[in-house]
């Protein structure tokens, strides 16, 4: 009724598109674990078919008047069905896009950037694992799908992160990710049984359409449970200290799920539930508000920072804050576009990082500034770029994404929310631009460059050209808003398109071009101290560098509260309580025989004595009877 | 419930198959190891075949109890000897089959006394299979008890860590279940005065007054529930885990604590569904405590065989939930998740067995880094995690999602409370796979080997298990749903309303008698 | 019957009482089996009795298994003693119970 079945053949592209990296991921795990080559061979045109049947689509329903779906019954249970499908419009087809494209760049990048390590096939398995999960997310049509395959991509996430599992701190960041994510997922998971149970469905689109008619309560309840589950994908507050761990895995897995794509799910979850959570106020309020608060928090934290990629795990936290706030004002296509132009200009960011890390061996971004990171010329370039795209600087993509965001928290209900917003501004061109200098103009720097260069030159060669591709996109994504715009809302979902006031248009530009002045004054001067307006104030930069001790709150939470307090109670209880009233009945059975057991301990005339009593007492008791 | 007589007598085949293999290997010379080993493969791997022969060719469009056969016994005291599968005990046949072959490849290399351990084992399997296809209530319990008592040996003379002391906890425990089982079939066989044990003419409407339900279905809840690690009557199971080798173990958690689950599915709620509506409430306090507990102990646990045994208590708890919600979504995740839990927990103890065997301590503080020297024995061992922790597309998710959907119809409260174990259960299974797979590895564990090729085939065809009914979960819900739904529509129809609504007045009465 | 039936009895009742008393009290072995032989005797005494009050037979019957079975037994019991007596060098039951007495170094074993 909302929807029309999706033609044979773009079913196919789209199944292709998801079915082809599972293939990849199954051929890779059983048969290609000591064949490295061969591995990312078959991984690559797995993604690389992904990525055309995708582009086909978009292609091919460019110009959509109602979204397609398609499902079949995957499993029933009588009172209950879980149908498997597909479900095409514009968000799906961009997403879909976004996805295989720039899964498809990282592989090729880390064809280069991985060589030479020992787990290079499992590297390329679990980069296939995220590919089909992630791709089936986007298509899904449910719910339930949804959740299955965002509990999917959560799981490549932890395998990914832990990859150098030798590392404990990997390892752990992994378990932490997934944990927290898990805390979020099971809201989620609440939120979405609450529809099923007593809303009866959890078809998006039936959703979307009929959310009216549910009562308010259910839908603001089921919402803000849901946006739990996004909180905890999009490392939102207060659950968001898993992503900046996450940086432990490799810099492309970091590049791929920890900015562009898997951590932009919560985005595209709300984006794909936007007019659903339009009918609660308050559900919207909780989103401009959690996102408002992890944007500002994050920024704050990423000021003070001196890991490169931490660094740009917070500037992600915080766009992705930026991206709900808007979404949570109204503005369906700023969040969104947001989302497509920051998946460009983030992923250039961590690749670039990944190949300075790589050449200079070191996470500092004050020790690559003086081991000679600026010789490496291209990549410093494109970093900048992605810099200038972060800030929001014309002409670059990040400008036409944030302008339409400011637009759309200007005409939100208070001013607040457009003030934090100016604030976010400000700072992310301050912590960029920071990042920025201290590499590209540092104090001294050591005679010698960069140590060698990752892999043989062909690799390095095609590590570049992914970089370029990205750093090309970014420059001309801005001028595509319009088309995008048209594609996200000329069907079915209904978000009028924010028009914010003239002054919006200046402001907000000005603030981010008065940060990176802030930043050249801190640390691009030649007798600039280097230390931030934050890190001059101790307790402040502590509070900052300890990210406002949520870290401490969540290991007092779970060290003290559940392992050392709940779990130990029940521990206790166990071995105190139940073993106590076992060891007590089975001790009671146990003297009971030991007292039958005295009336034949005696001598045997003793013995022979009580057998006499007995039968004289038995006859006694017989003949009363 | 109606029976469609067998073709060809498979269940009795499947049967006699396992005695005659445990009268072979009796009579095998003391010496003859290998022989051994080869005669309990072989029988295994029959049986195997046999249970997924069976599975395969179970009717769906049927239903019902289907190969069934009915033999004489004692007419003078009404026993009869009926074997007869349906949508549950397929694939509890199937389950049984898996660890089985699996439990003896597992023990290969064994050197002690193989003789009397693979006899032991056979006779154990033969007492579950058994217990799955019996309908007679007289061999129920007999083929229950038969279970049982070669447990005991096997712990005691091949176990472990304080085996004397877990051998006999779980021994007694577990006699006492069936002392309280013995009562509940006398108690009904007399009260129904029909004069015979058959379940399928016991199992008629109207056979027992609600009173007798109530009384025998209670007895029946405890007994089994003793055997399925219904809270607080689990600590039998931990230490016997922690006791048993590697195949016991996973035999024990696998395919014994199902045997408690399906007793009081079959014997309790077959024969006393009005006994069933009364308790369900309080089977579903007790699961879901079982749940929390289960998991807040794992987290404290330092051995391995621990975590997993208090995460099996945990697991247990979810298809005590699934029975308590009375619904055919809540049923079929119980009963997919006995199956799916016995496949889970079989692949951990058989990685963890591994492990011990290399390292000899099972401390999780002692090991770490495994990964490293035995990739594929820890990839078992991972992807056993990843299901007991529920992830999407392996097996245990599908069953978990189906109870926690019923639950949530019928007992909203404590259906949230077990969700959020959720977070426990990844907090602290992730928390061992940390400490035993990943980090840095100590210099003395380089020597060590990882499963040799042989010896990943059991681990291989669990891991094969787990996958294919993630992937295919429909595979064996549509067996699992031919026994579910008359079994609900006859609950219903017996109460005049769904369970749920039944539930809300059972509350509300008592909600009433408060102050 | 010239023995009225109750005196028969009451010699039979008697008879057990004095060899429960001797069994019960005394501490030799050789006088513990003498009481246990006196009971035998004394139901012997009444199955016959009993037989001969009720006109039945297997009183008497009885009467003359309960010889055999006390003949074997004394035997028994006696080369039982004599064993004993040769092992420990006592017949005190209670010094053999408990296990208090000296074995005789040359018959251990």
């Amino acid at each position: 009724m909302f929807s029309k079945p999706v033609p044979a053949d773009s079913l196919y592209l789209a199944w292709a598109a998801a079915v082809f990296p599972l293939a990849a991921f199954g051929i890779i795990m059983i048969f290609l674990r000591r064949l490295p080559k061969a591995a990312a061979g078959v991984s690559l045109s797995a993604i690389a078919v992904s990525l055309v049947c995708a582009v086909c689509l978009l292609a091919r329903h460019w110009h959509l008047e109602m979204p397609l779906e398609s499902t079949v019954q995957w499993m029933a249970s009588s009172d209950f069905e879980i149908p498997v499908g597909v479900l095409i419009d514009g968000l799906s087809l961009l997403m879909l896009v976004i996805v295989s494209g720039i899964a498809f760049l990282v592989q090729l990048y880390s064809i280069g950037y991985m060589a030479g390590d020992p787990g290079y096939a499992r590297y390329f398995g679990f980069m296939s694992l995220f590919a089909w999960a992630m791709t089936s997310l986007v298509l899904a049509p449910n719910i339930l799908q949804l959740f299955i395959f965002w509990e999917l991509v959560g799981l490549s996430s932890y395998l990914l992160i832990g990859f150098w599992y030798e590392k404990l701190s990997a390892s752990q960041a992994g378990k932490k990710a997934f944990v927290m994510t898990r805390a979020g997922d099971t809201l989620f998971f609440c939120g979405w049984l609450i529809l099923l149970v007593w809303g009866g469905t959890v078809s998006i689109l039936d959703l979307n359409h009929s959310a009216h008619s549910l009562s308010q309560a259910m839908v603001t309840a089921s919402a803000l449970l849901v946006f739990g589950g996004i909180a905890g994908k999009s490392a939102q507050f207060p659950l968001m200290t898993w992503l900046p761990d996450a940086m432990e895995g490799p810099a492309p897995v970091s590049a791929l799920l920890h900015s562009a794509t898997m951590v932009a799910a919560g985005v595209f979850l709300l984006g794909r539930l936007f007019p659903f959570f339009s009918q609660s106020d308050a559900a919207m309020t909780v989103c401009l508000f959690i996102g408002f608060v992890s944007m500002l928090l994050s920024a704050t934290m990423a000021m003070v920072s001196r890991d490169i990629k931490q660094v740009w795990a917070y500037s992600t936290v915080s766009q992705l804050g930026f991206m709900i706030m808007a979404l949570g004002a109204g503005g369906y296509a700023a969040g969104i576009f947001h989302l497509t132009t920051h998946a460009g200009f983030k992923a250039l960011l961590f690749l670039c990082a990944g190949m300075l890390i790589h050449a200079c061996e070191t996470n500092d971004m004050f020790e690559i500034g003086q081991a000679g990171g600026r010789r490496m010329k291209l990549t410093v370039l494109c970093m900048t770029i992605g810099a200038l795209a972060l800030s929001g600087i014309w002409p670059f993509s990040g400008f036409f994404s944030k302008e339409e965001i400011m637009a759309a928290l200007a005409a939100a209900n208070s001013p607040v929310w457009y003030i934090g917003g100016l604030a976010g501004v400000f700072l992310t061109a301050y912590y960029s631009f920071r990042l920025i200098f201290v590499i590209l103009l540092p104090g001294s720097t050591k005679a010698h460059g960069p140590g060698s260069q990752s892999g043989p030159e062909h690799a390095r060669a095609v590590m570049h050209a992914v970089l370029v591709i990205l750093a090309v996109i970014t420059l001309v994504m801005g001028f595509f808003a319009e088309s995008l715009q048209n594609l996200l809302t000329g069907q079915g979902v209904n978000a009028p398109g924010v028009h914010g006031p003239f002054p919006a248009k200046v402001v907000s530009p000005v603030l981010a071009i008065a940060g990176i002045v802030v930043a050249w004054l801190e640390f691009g001067r030649k007798d600039s101290a280097r230390i931030g307006f934050a890190g001059r104030i101790s307790p402040v930069a502590r509070l900052f560098g300890q990210r406002w001790y949520l870290d401490h709150a969540y290991g007092w939470l779970v060290g003290r509260i559940l392992d050392r307090g709940i779990a130990e109670g029940c521990q206790q209880n166990e071995n105190r309580v139940i073993e106590k009233i076992l060891h007590t009945v089975a001790g009671s059975v146990t003297a009971c025989g030991r007292a039958a057991a005295g009336w034949h301990r005696a001598m045997i005339q003793s013995k022979l004595m009580v057998v006499f009593a007995v039968v004289f007492g038995l006859t006694l008791i017989l003949l009363a009877a | 419930m109606e029976l469609h007589a067998a073709q060809f007598p498979f269940l009795s085949t499947l049967l006699l198959f396992c005695i005659a293999s445990l009268g072979l290997v009796l009579v095998l010379p003391k010496n003859s190891n290998t022989a051994v080993k080869w005669v309990s493969a072989v029988c295994s791997g029959a049986t195997l075949a046999l249970a997924l022969f069976l599975f395969a060719a179970y009717d769906r469009e049927l239903g019902g109890m289907q190969f069934v056969e009915q033999y004489r016994w004692i007419p003078a005291l009404g026993i009869s000897c009926i074997h007869g599968i349906d949508g549950f005990a397929a694939p509890m046949l199937l389950l049984t089959g898996i660890v089985f072959f699996t439990g003896v490849l597992t023990m290969w290399h064994l050197k002690h006394r193989v003789k009397e351990f693979f006899a032991l084992f056979i006779l154990l399997v033969t007492g579950v299979y058994g217990m799955f296809m019996a309908l007679d209530l007289f061999f129920i319990f007999v083929w229950f008890d038969v279970s049982l008592l070669p447990m005991y040996l096997l712990i005691v003379i091949w176990g472990s860590t304080l085996r004397e002391y877990g051998a006999m906890k779980l021994t007694l425990y577990l006699l006492f279940g069936s002392a309280l089982i013995l009562p509940g079939i006398v108690y009904l066989v007399s009260v129904s005065g029909l004069d015979t044990f058959s379940l399928p003419a016991l199992a008629q409407k109207g056979v027992f007054s609600g009173f007798e339900q109530k009384v025998a279905f209670f007895l029946f809840y405890v007994g089994f529930g003793i055997l399925a690690g219904v809270w607080p009557f689990h600590t039998w199971s931990p230490p016997g885990h922690v006791a048993a080798p590697t195949a016991v173990s996973m035999l024990h958690a696998g395919v014994l604590m199902k045997i408690g689950a399906f007793g009081i599915l079959r014997v309790g709620m077959f024969l006393c569904p009005q006994g069933w509506v009364h308790w369900a409430p309080l089977m579903a306090v007790l699961a879901t405590i079982g749940i929390v507990y289960g998991a807040l102990v794992g987290l404290r646990q330092t051995d391995l065989k621990f975590v997993i045994g208090y995460s099996s208590v945990s697991h247990m708890g979810i298809v005590g939930l699934g029975f308590a919600t009375m619904t055919v979504d809540g049923i079929n995740g119980a009963v997919f998740q006995m199956f799916a839990h016995g496949v889970m927990t079989a692949l951990f103890f058989s990685a963890v067995g591994h492990f011990y065997d290399q390292t000899h301590t099972r401390q999780i503080g002692e090991l770490g880094g495994l990964c490293r020297v035995m990739p594929v024995a820890g990839s078992y061992f991972i992807l056993a995690a990843l299901a007991g922790i529920g992830v999407p597309c392996l097996a245990s998710f599908w069953a978990e999602l189906l109870v926690f959907i019923g639950a949530f119809r019928v007992y909203p409260v404590l259906a949230i409370i077990s969700l959020g174990v959720l977070v426990i259960n990844a907090l602290f299974i992730l928390r061992v796979v940390e400490k035993t797979c990943f980090g840095p590895m100590a210099v003395h564990w380089a020597h060590l080997q990882d499963v040799t090729f042989g010896m990943a085939i059991p681990r291989a065809v669990l891991a094969a298990a787990i996958v294919i009914f993630g992937l295919m979960p429909f595979l064996m819900y549509e067996v699992i749903q031919t026994a579910t739904i008359p079994l609900i529509n006859g609950l219903n129809s017996l109460a005049g309303q769904t369970a749920a609504d039944s539930i809300n007045t059972l509350l509300s009465q008592w909600m009433s008698r408060l102050p | 019957m010239i023995v009225p039936y109750t005196h028969v009895m009451l010699l039979g009742g008697v008879l057990f009482l004095l060899g429960m008393i001797c069994t019960l009290t005394r501490r030799n072995l050789i006088m513990i089996i003498l009481g246990l032989e006196i009971m035998l005797n004394a139901a012997a005494i009444t199955f016959v009795g009993a037989g001969l009050h009720l006109q039945q037979i297997e009183g008497q019957a009885i009467a003359l298994f309960i010889l055999a079975v006390a003949a074997a037994e004394v035997s028994v019991g006696l080369a039982l003693v004599v064993c004993i007596y040769r092992q420990t060098g006592t017949v005190d039951p209670q010094c053999i119970e408990g296990n208090k007495c000296q074995l005789k170094p040359d018959q251990t074993g």
